[in-house]
């Protein structure tokens, strides 16, 4: 085995994987709380790159205010899902299957909606400089950079958070046992509007990592959501660390599989491996619950 | 009249499609997010068998990837949906390994992308991501069925025939089986049917009439491409079914009309430029409905076989409980003599962990009679139910049913033998009839096999009248017969076990366990729960009970067996037991 080709491939496995984590960490610090399984996770991700890419086309703004426009649209935006379209569902006692399916009703009709507003042709976000860095024989680029750190810094500021704080714990409440959190004076909606906003937020961080090297397109909140899904329930659900856990090793795994077959193969074996997973070990790597 | 019959087919293939994918998600309550995926299978399938074989002539690099086996339509569209049906297995395993709701949704979601992937790389199998062309279309008597007026025949005469499998799968004993298994699958096996096979036939058929479409497609088509497949397809089928209302076939059949009707129109009165519309019309439609409708435009049990019931339902007021007490003694064997044991446990012991909750428990249960166990919290009453149940694994110690060993035996086992439980938590199907509830607990009936089903269809409808009418019966002992065609979730906690009682009564056992069969009943019900386990003693049933009301205990059994510590510390009729100082200290606390 060719050892530089084996550190790059295990660096460029962190580099994704940071992302995935963040990604898992995202829908996992929502599902885990919810129960929710929010499909509609991806409009968050892709409002937060479409604001930006307005911010700074419409507004001239730096590439810094867009992010942060970007930002706050993409939280709002998973806010408003919880606010009009989960509150009033889980108020009616509605089983967690119909709200699934006003989720994947949301997801269906949003990127056409981006399509119809923006045009279906990518987007892109300028005025980021990236430059690439040689380690030896390990290449790296400015963008690999500012991801794993803004991934990892976020990922140990939720973890933090939901651990060392009230309202974390409040968090953590609601997810282990409903209704003893309810009876302490918990309120169910405002836990919900915390995670819906923690989760969003991360998810429209990811998704301006990405619209910083690549495009913003109507349908590209779809991809990785369902890799924030796969990390999420790969680590065990109710396991922040799982989540993360499960995001990087998704990546490390897609990345390592270059060695073996067709880089085309590399979904292949990150849903194959969902797949062996919920076959042999349904609740999750570090999962204790069982399913 | 081309681009009618053009349209017409899209929209039947969104019929077949989501009747078959109704069978799934509707009647089983298994949502599986990767229909496309079947559908294409059938496809790629039909393709391979269909296109001509190399010819060594012309041989290129692109004609060898595209060569065939050149078979006729009709084969090809068999193995087609056998492949399909093969492959649905294969997803159907873990779901079957209780991987259910969120997980199943992920599973098939996860299927549907590493199998939509698949079809674009594996090149060698299907042509790589532009896919297989070229398919001849079907020859039916010398007819080539490639224009749109003549396949749109055919494909009319497919969705027929869809359409009625799924009608008599999912309206038969069959389709009531796959219900019960939807709401509770303990439930199913506890009334002895097995719920395993089933479920996988239900994953297996729904994925092989998809296989099947799939490979009609083909052939209309002339071409299979990866990109008719992916998830896309998938939600909308998905979407069909739920906003047509799942389990119910005719609510399909409109969801899939409207939703194949809307592109075409969207195009023709606005252009290309409402393509993204469509989208955004079904989304939204999917947020209202669940929001306002979460049933469905017809919800399970709407339309036209709202209709039947009432007519049914007369016939139901008049039976009397001593009706049918006569009728059902007359059908039920109790073989077994006056005073002879049919239950005996022997020595049973169990721990969890450092607690020994039950410790040595020996005693036997006389046939006919009602046996309560009673003792004071803790006694290891629940622990020693589960163990003669089989649903937690003993220590050590025997259960002996007329004397054959059974320790351990699975439930459904237990039922063939003549021992049925009933749960605390009731478990019945909420979302059928109390009718059907009991219905489905009726042993033998040749309708919950799909190969009587097709093959004789006379047979089970003569047999299914005659489980109706026993199923009436049974709630008719209990004085449930006016409630027989009501939704078991609209009535009351009181009334539901009423309906599980009917359930056990329906099972033919002769031996029968109740667990707490009055708690969380409300005291005008539980004179009824009372009286209909009075009428199981005069059927000549064996039961036994795990009660904590003495009161009721006292009325009902005429044993009963006192527990303390895991051990049985007396027997005896309940009089005599409490007028035991030392026992009724033990049971009320001093």
């Amino acid at each position: 085995m060719d050892l530089g080709l084996f550190a790059q491939l295990t660096v460029s496995g962190v580099v994704i994987g940071m992302t995935y984590a963040l990604l898992g960490v995202s829908f996992g610090v929502i599902y885990a709380t919810t129960k929710i399984f929010h499909l509609a996770h991806a409009v968050p991700y892709a409002t937060a790159a479409y604001a930006a890419v307005w911010a700074s086309e419409r507004l001239g703004l730096g590439l810094g205010l867009a992010c942060l426009v970007g930002l706050v649209a993409g939280t709002v935006a998973g806010l408003a899902i919880e606010f009009f379209a989960y509150r009033p569902m889980v108020g009616r006692n509605a089983t967690l299957l119909t709200i699934f399916l006003v989720s994947l009703g949301i997801s269906v009709a949003f990127p056409n909606l981006l399509q119809i507003g923006f045009g279906p042709d990518n987007k892109n976000l300028p005025g980021f400089q990236n430059r690439t860095y040689e380690l030896g024989s390990i290449t790296l680029s400015r963008h690999d950079i500012l991801s794993v750190v803004v991934s990892g810094f976020l990922i140990l500021a939720v973890v933090l958070f939901v651990d060392r704080t009230r309202f974390g714990r409040s968090i953590t409440a609601m997810r282990t046992n409903p209704t003893m959190a309810a009876a302490v004076g918990i309120d169910r909606k405002s836990v919900y509007l915390l995670v819906l906003g923690i989760g969003s937020m991360l998810v429209s961080v990811a998704g301006l990592l990405f619209t910083l090297q690549g495009v913003a397109s109507p349908t590209m909140g779809l991809a990785p959501v369902l890799t924030a899904f796969i990390a999420a329930f790969l680590g065990g659900i109710g396991s922040l660390r799982g989540a993360a856990l499960g995001g990087l090793l998704l990546g490390l795994v897609s990345s390592w599989s270059a060695l073996f077959l067709a880089v085309d193969y590399g979904p292949v074996v990150v849903f194959g491996a969902m797949f062996v997973v919920l076959l042999v070990r349904p609740q999750g790597l570090l999962g204790k619950e069982a399913v | 009249m081309s681009y009618a019959a053009d349209v017409g087919i899209t929209v039947l293939i969104y019929v077949m499609l989501g009747v078959s994918l109704n069978l799934l998600v509707g009647y089983t309550g298994r949502v599986s997010m990767a229909h496309a995926i079947f559908f294409g299978i059938g496809g790629f399938t039909a393709a391979r068998l269909t296109l001509p074989p190399a010819d060594p002539a012309a041989a290129s690099s692109y004609a060898t990837v595209v060569s065939g086996f050149g078979w006729n339509w009709l084969p090809a569209l068999a193995v087609a949906a056998a492949v399909a049906f093969l492959g649905a297995l294969l997803i159907s395993l873990p779901a079957v390994r209780l991987v259910r709701g969120e997980y199943l949704i992920l599973l098939t979601l996860a299927f549907q992308l590493l199998a939509n992937q698949l079809m674009g790389l594996l090149d060698w199998v299907t042509g790589g991501p532009y896919g297989l062309s070229g398919i001849p279309p079907v020859e039916l008597f010398g007819w080539s069925l490639r224009a749109p007026e003549r396949m749109f025949g055919l494909m009319l005469v497919a969705t027929a025939i869809v359409v009625a499998i799924c009608w008599r799968l999912g309206e038969s004993p069959f389709g009531r089986l796959l219900k019960g298994i939807r709401e509770h699958d303990s439930a199913v096996s506890s009334v002895g049917k097995n719920p395993v096979v089933p479920e996988l036939l239900a994953f297996g058929i729904s994925a092989a009439i998809a296989g099947g479409v799939g490979a009609l497609a083909a052939f209309y088509y002339g071409s299979v491409v990866p990109g008719n497949y992916t998830l896309d397809v998938s939600i909308l089928i998905v979407s069909i079914v739920v906003l047509g209302g799942a389990g119910n076939i005719t609510g399909t059949v409109v969801a899939a009309v409207v939703l194949g009707l809307l592109d075409p129109i969207l195009r023709r009165t606005f252009g290309d430029s409402a393509i993204p519309w469509q989208a955004v019309i079904y989304g939204a439609a999917l947020v209202l409905m669940m929001r306002l409708r979460p049933g469905g435009l017809l919800p399970e049990g709407a339309g036209i076989t709202r209709l039947l019931p009432r007519r049914q339902r007369r016939a139901g007021e008049h039976r009397t409980p001593e009706e049918a007490l006569a009728r059902l003694a007359r059908v039920t064997k109790t073989e077994t003599a006056e005073a002879e044991t049919v239950v005996e446990v022997v020595g049973l012991q169990k721990s969890f962990g450092g607690l020994t909750a039950v410790n040595g428990a020996t005693f036997a249960l006389p046939a006919g009679k009602v046996t309560a166990l009673i003792g004071p919290n803790g006694a290891g009453k629940t622990t020693i139910f589960n163990m003669i149940c089989g649903t937690i694994p003993v220590d050590a110690g025997r259960v002996f049913l007329r004397g054959q060993d059974v320790t351990g035996s699975p439930a459904h086992a237990l039922v063939r033998l003549g021992l049925a439980r009933s749960f605390q938590d009731v478990r019945v199907a909420q979302r059928l009839t109390a009718l059907d509830n009991v219905a489905m607990a009726v042993p033998g009936q040749a309708g919950e096999h799909i190969v009587q089903l097709a093959l004789r269809p006379w047979r089970v409808r003569r047999q299914e009248a005659a489980t109706r009418d026993r199923a009436l019966d049974c709630l008719a002992l209990l004085g449930m017969a006016e409630k027989a065609y009501l939704l078991a979730g609209d009535l009351s906690y009181g009334d539901q076990k009423l309906i599980a009682i009917a359930r056990l009564i329906a099972t033919d056992c002769d031996v029968l366990l109740l667990d707490e069969p009055t708690s969380g009943v409300d005291p005008a019900s539980v004179e009824r729960v009372v009286d209909g386990i009075g009428r199981l003693r005069d059927l000549g049933r064996t039961v036994c009970l795990v009660e904590h009301s003495v009161h009721f205990v006292q009325r009902l059994a005429d044993r009963a067996v006192f527990l303390d510590q895991g051990a049985v510390v007396a027997e005896g009729t309940v009089d005599e037991l409490m007028q035991s100082r030392e026992l009724a200290d033990l049971y009320f606390g001093t």
